[in-house]
Order: structure tokens, then sequence, then C-alpha cells
């Protein structure tokens, strides 16, 4: 099961991998974070990554947008190299990540906040007015656009992080756990959100913890555990994988 | 974007080009001494706005802005008087004040290009003590070295009059000044870069992970803030029409540009003007009559304003609305 295409959402011939990892691995030292990970994530696809408490999601974000150096292995965005790239010129590649702990600009209004990705986005600033406008609509921002983000709550914080990435109009959009910590309706918005960011056809890569969420909104499912790839395929799949349910609950013998 | 900010200041826009037009006609009504007051409140104005282009824009604030105005003055002083000589002066003086503005913002401008790219580096506090520093070197240069006619004395050629008065002439030069630095503000405020600065000025690591040229725009701001704060220097310098490093190279000028900004409101354009007309008119028209206690009087005062409205008259006025519109919502 490993490795294959995720069967297809709708009858859609297969593109080759947006992204891609060959064999990466990270070590800290001794701890072993990301071991000899290989994985793909398909264009016009929501790709979830999942997995217990530092199974090496976060490690496998920081590898594909340049904060951290593969200690081996290879990064491949569109089929070429990424590896060793600068943060910077990753993204106006294209691949925008919205952080779980939000980073606004408290100061400057919604508005401006998701001026700003529009304006220093991948294509430069085209259609600026316009592309503001979209994103904040897409993400229900746009009643709140002329408050200061400081003044916005959690979840719209959350929301603000995923329009400003978009704004700047990537093709690929790491989100890092866009649900922690929201409730169950705030949840299903930014669900919402995520699944109108694919349809608009920006390819979704997503790290969470919140099942239900990922179960619901995945095409595909990728587990880690203790740094390696343990299963993928689609939630159904995973949701029965008796090696992914071992992870996650243990096994009886731990027990 | 240009358009679009313009289309929706339009009021403020229109407010701006009466009021510069009206302040046109106070040499004619006013008395000289009015004039002279005029003047100063021209020179604050310009040069809270020429600091806030780094300092309220990209939020680096320079405690040592002074060495700008000194290095205006001085550069431009020795050029007309050692290059041009006095004999040209006197023949072309417009050509010679001209020639004299833009080697006194070539000057800083290159200073500031070659300072900036090790002492942008420095953040927050650092910068400013670093700006602090950059001040007294080139202060202690001036008055040591012979050459640059610092503790001497720099003697400016007159500039003349068309039928005014010596202070109106400043005036007039001052008040071009202003228009001249307002409008670049308001333009470098509401382009890309100005965008990008804003975000910049409330989280660096994250604008530059948004793609914002950071360290580019700073340099940039850095540079075009010294020359305008430059220009200035070169015209007080001829309106004091003899300039020796203390009465360019001063502290309080410093401070001052940072107090505008903090009274009226930081990064704003209608801040650093409304905090130096307000330091003025109290500090010479109000207090001038106390002169033993106006320093204590205007340092309380900006310590209740300070403790009272951290974000300044604009953004205690700006955060008022808000609040306003939201409850009214």
């Amino acid at each position: 099961m490993a490795g294959l295409a995720p069967p297809p959402r709708e009858c859609r011939v297969v593109k080759p991998p947006i992204l891609a990892l060959n064999n990466v691995t990270k070590r800290f030292r001794g701890l072993v974070a990301a071991d000899r990970v290989s994985l793909e994530v398909q264009p016009g696809s929501i790709t979830s990554l999942i997995g217990p408490n530092g199974a090496g999601k976060s490690t496998i974000f920081n590898l594909v947008t340049g904060y951290l150096l593969p200690t081996e292995g290879e990064i491949l965005f569109h089929g070429q190299p990424i590896t060793g790239h600068a943060t910077v010129r990753i993204a106006r590649r294209g691949i925008a990540r919205a952080f779980q702990i939000a980073k606004p600009f408290p100061e400057i209004s919604v508005r401006d906040n998701v001026r700003v990705g529009a304006l220093f986005g991948r294509d430069g600033p085209r259609d600026v007015a316009d592309v503001t406008e979209q994103a904040l609509d897409m993400a229900g921002l746009s009643n709140f656009a002329d408050r200061p983000a400081g003044d916005l709550t959690v979840g719209f914080l959350r929301r603000l992080e995923i329009a400003r990435a978009v704004a700047a109009r990537p093709v690929l959009l790491l989100a890092d756990e866009p649900c922690a910590g929201l409730n169950p309706s705030e949840t299903e918005e930014v669900c919402d959100i995520l699944r109108r960011v694919r349809d608009r056809g920006t390819t979704v890569f997503l790290v969470e913890h919140d099942m239900a969420a990922v179960m619901r909104i995945s095409d595909h499912v990728i587990v880690l555990d203790a740094g390696a790839k343990i299963a993928e395929g689609t939630p159904a799949e995973i949701s029965a994988d008796p090696k992914v349910i071992a992870a996650y609950l243990g096994t009886p013998e731990d027990a | 974007m240009l358009r679009e900010a313009v289309a929706k200041h339009r009021w403020w826009i229109l407010l701006a080009i009466a009021g510069l037009a009206a302040l046109a006609f106070v040499p004619f009504v006013l008395m000289p001494f009015h004039v002279r007051v005029g003047q100063l409140i021209l020179l604050s104005t310009s040069l809270g706005l020429a600091w806030t282009l780094l300092g309220g824009f990209a939020g680096y604030w320079s405690f040592g802005h002074t060495a700008f105005i000194g290095l205006g003055a001085f550069a431009a002083g020795l050029f007309e008087t050692q290059v041009l000589g006095l004999a040209f002066m006197r023949a072309e003086p417009l050509a010679g004040l001209g020639l004299g503005l833009l080697v006194g913002m070539g000057v800083c401008a290159v200073a500031a290009a070659i300072v900036a790219w090790p002492i942008l580096r420095l953040r927050g506090i650092y910068f400013a003590v670093a700006m602090l520093g950059v001040a007294q070197v080139l202060a202690e240069l001036t008055n040591s070295i012979d050459a640059f006619k610092g503790s001497m004395g720099l003697v400016f050629p007159r500039i003349p009059a068309f039928g005014l008065r010596q202070e109106a002439v400043f005036y007039y030069l001052l008040l071009i000044a202003t228009a001249a630095i307002l409008l670049i503000a308001f333009v470098v405020k509401n382009a890309r870069i100005g965008h990008g600065l804003a975000a910049m000025r409330e989280d660096e690591d994250t604008a530059r992970m948004l793609g914002v040229p950071t360290e580019r725009y700073k340099i940039t701001m850095f540079v075009l803030s010294a020359t305008l704060t430059g220009a200035l220097g070169v015209i007080y310098a001829h309106s004091l029409g003899y300039i020796t490093t203390g009465s360019v190279y001063r502290t309080d000028f410093s401070l001052n540009m940072i107090v505008y900004n903090l009274l009226g409101g930081m990064g704003t354009l209608l801040g650093p003007m409304i905090g130096a007309v307000i330091m003025v008119l109290l500090t010479q028209v109000v207090l001038g009559g106390f002169l033993n206690l106006h320093m204590f009087l205007t340092g309380a005062m900006l310590v209740a304003l300070v403790l009272a409205a951290p974000k300044g008259i604009v953004g205690t006025w700006q955060a008022w609305r808000r609040r306003r519109a939201s409850a009214a919502s």
C-alpha cells in the first residue's frame, strides 16, 4: 500500500506529485526526527500528515520550508530539488505556510495583513485589491477587514493566517495544526476554508491532531510514528489500519 | 494602489493643500517674530516627518538623527564657501544654494548607505544607541578636524530676499521642504514599500517569511530619511547664517524628532505634524514667559501625555473612533 498514488477523488489523470520527499532523514545529534521518510503530495489534493506527539510532523514541515536542512535525502517541488534552498526562495516558488501559532501584524488592519501576502506573494503585486478581497472573503473575514488584527479571537486569527498565506497565491499551502485549540464549530469553519483553498487550485498539505477533521477533509493521509512513515492511504483505510491504531492507542502487550 | 489611497484620503489631501496654501500668506500678515515661530514650526514638522520615514514607518527609532542635520549643514557650507567660493555665491546665490542642497543631501545619502549596512542589523534599542553614537562621532570629528571648521564656525553666504524680509525667505524654503517631505511620506506609506514596512515594524521575521525584502527596505528608508534630514539641515544652517558644531549637531534635535512622533502618533503622517506644532507653540509661545520653569513644565507634560496616551494623539483618536464604530455595528 505504501508509496502508491492516492485513489482519484473524482475521475482524474494521476499527475506527477507536486511535492516529493525521497528518503529524507533528519538527525538532531542522537535523535532521529525523520527516518528515511518518502512521501508524495498530489496536486489538487488535501494531504494530511498525522501521528502521535513527537512523530516528526513539524520536522517535515520545517524541512520542506527550508527552516531545517535534511541530514540525508532529497526534497522535490514540481520535480525540482529544493533541498537546502533559503526559506525566502522556497516561499517565492509558491510554498506558503500557515502557522499554528498565528503571527498576525496586530496593529494593522485585517485587510492590510492579507494585503501584505498579496503584495509580496509569488507573482509579485498583481491585482492586489482583488486578490486581497477574495482571500478575505474565502476565509470569512470580510466583516472584520477594517479591524486591527490584534482584536481577533484565536479562531479568527487562524483564519487570518490562512487568508494571508493564500493571498500570496501559493501552489502548495502547508497548514500547521489549523484546528488546534478550536471548538467544533470553529474547526468546521476552518475545514470549509481549507476545502475552498483546494477547490481554487491550491494543494493543501496539512498537519493536524483533530482526527475527526482530518478524516472528513483529507483526500490522502500519511501516518508518521517515531520519525518513520508507518502507513498511508485514504481516510477509511487509515482508520482501519491496525498499525495506526497501535501507534495511537498502544498494543495490548503495552497495557 | 496609490490611486486608491488618494481616493480614500481625498479630504485630508485637500485639507493639506489648503493648509499649505494658507501658510503661504503668513509672512504677509504676521509680525517677524511670529514668522520666526512659523519657521520653527515648519522646521520641526518637516524634521518629524523625515524621522518618521524610518522611525515611524519601519520601527527603527534613531536617537541620533541630528547627525544628518549636522552633516548636511557642514557639507553644504564647506562646499559653498570653499569649492564654489564667495564670488560665485554672490553672483549666483540661488544656483549656489541649490548646489549646496544637492551636495548636502548627497553626502548624507552616501554616509547613510555606508552606515546602514552594519547598523541596521541591530534592532530596537541597539539601533537607537548606535545612532546616538554615530551623531556623537560625527560631531567630534567636525569639531576636532580643523578643515571642517566645526570649532571655528562657518559663515554662510546670504540668500537674496526678492524684496522679502530675510526670515520670510527661509519660511518659504521650509514650507516647500515640508510640502515635499509630506508628499514623499504619503507616497511611501501608501505604496508597496509602505505596506511592507508596516508589516516589518510589527514583526520583521514574519514579514520576511511572507516575502518582504526587509533588508532592502530598511536601507532604502534609512537613506531617504537621512537625505531629507540633510536637506533640512542645509536650509536651517543658511537661516542661522553662521554655524559651529554645537549649533547643528544638537542632541535636542534628535530627541525632539522622537518627541513629536510620540506625542502626535507614531507611524502616522498627521502625528509628527501635530506633535511638532504643539511642542513649538508650548515651548516657544505659551511657556516662553516662564523661562526658568519651561523645561521642567515641558518634561512633566510629556510624561503625563505618554502615560495617558501611549499611542499619541492620532493613535488615541483612531482607537476611540474604532471603538465607537464597533459599538455601533
